[in-house]
């Protein structure tokens, strides 16, 4: 019962960041669902053909 | 194909909390009459695959535009002085110059995500807002006045007779994850409504 007392620090789904980290890489897809149509996911998304357009031109 | 390994690295990594991606538009902005109405939530996730994949098809804060105000707030927290949950609450913030906050929200994210933070329950969430000159990353904790959460450098609590435990506050251990060695401060919403850009500081570390 003491146990349940203090919940901090000691409770709950905890994650390292470098742990985290190695996730990363797997999750490269918007996930389901996500409203890509919006104006506001317009200025938030990354745009990928922009970024490619970039790559190509800094690689020259 | 299938074998064990692969199985393992299909597994969900269910976080603690529900969390909320919300964004103010620098570009509806002007459009709107009220203060907040151009805010809106954008997804919310529980996972921490449904965090990446949100993470990484989204602009970091260097790319945003000048105006921009991004959050991560738990699920059903409004990042508004206004949410019931916020309304006594304030923030500690740390101002980085344009374009050189990108690792340090990142690692805030993470933190709060992966319950790192000792004092978790008295966070509401972050923002990063995005300004001309600078950029500023905030969290937001539910009780401004409840110092002990996130201040001092250690809390002793007592777990049972005998078994004593000693903990990072919340601005200490933020400040820790950043590799941050500058000092921070932390201002009450309260003040922040009262006297807008004049409020004061309540702490400091």
């Amino acid at each position: 019962a003491h146990h349940n007392e203090v919940a901090i620090g000691v409770m709950g789904k905890k994650y390292s960041r470098d742990f985290l980290l190695t996730i990363s890489e797997q999750c490269t897809d918007l996930p389901a669902g996500f409203d890509k149509t919006s104006d506001i996911a317009e200025t938030l998304l990354v745009a990928k053909d922009s970024i490619l357009h970039f790559a190509d031109r800094e690689s020259y | 194909s299938l074998n064990p390994s692969t199985a393992i690295t299909h597994e969900l990594h269910p976080l603690e909390h529900s969390w909320t991606f919300w964004f103010d538009n620098p570009f509806a902005k002007s459009k709107q009459a009220a203060w907040g109405s151009s805010i809106r939530p954008i997804h919310t996730f529980s996972t921490a695959e449904e965090f990446w994949s949100l993470y990484n098809n989204i602009l970091h804060p260097s790319k945003l535009a000048v105006g921009a105000d991004f959050h991560c707030f738990k699920h059903k927290i409004e990042p508004k002085w206004e949410d019931p949950v916020c309304a006594n609450g304030g923030k500690w913030t740390i101002s980085f110059t344009r374009g050189k906050s990108d690792t340090c929200w990142l690692y805030t994210l993470l933190a709060m995500i992966g319950e790192q933070f000792n004092f978790g329950d008295e966070i509401c969430g972050a923002v990063v807002m995005v300004r001309a000159k600078q950029e500023k990353i905030a969290i937001w904790t539910k009780n401004a006045l409840n110092e002990t959460a996130q201040v001092p450098l250690l809390v002793v609590l007592l777990i049972e007779m005998d078994v004593w435990i000693a903990l990072m506050s919340i601005g200490r251990q933020w400040k820790e994850f950043l590799d941050y060695n500058e000092s921070i401060g932390f201002i009450f919403h309260e003040d922040a409504k009262k006297l807008d850009r004049a409020a004061k500081n309540r702490y400091t570390i």
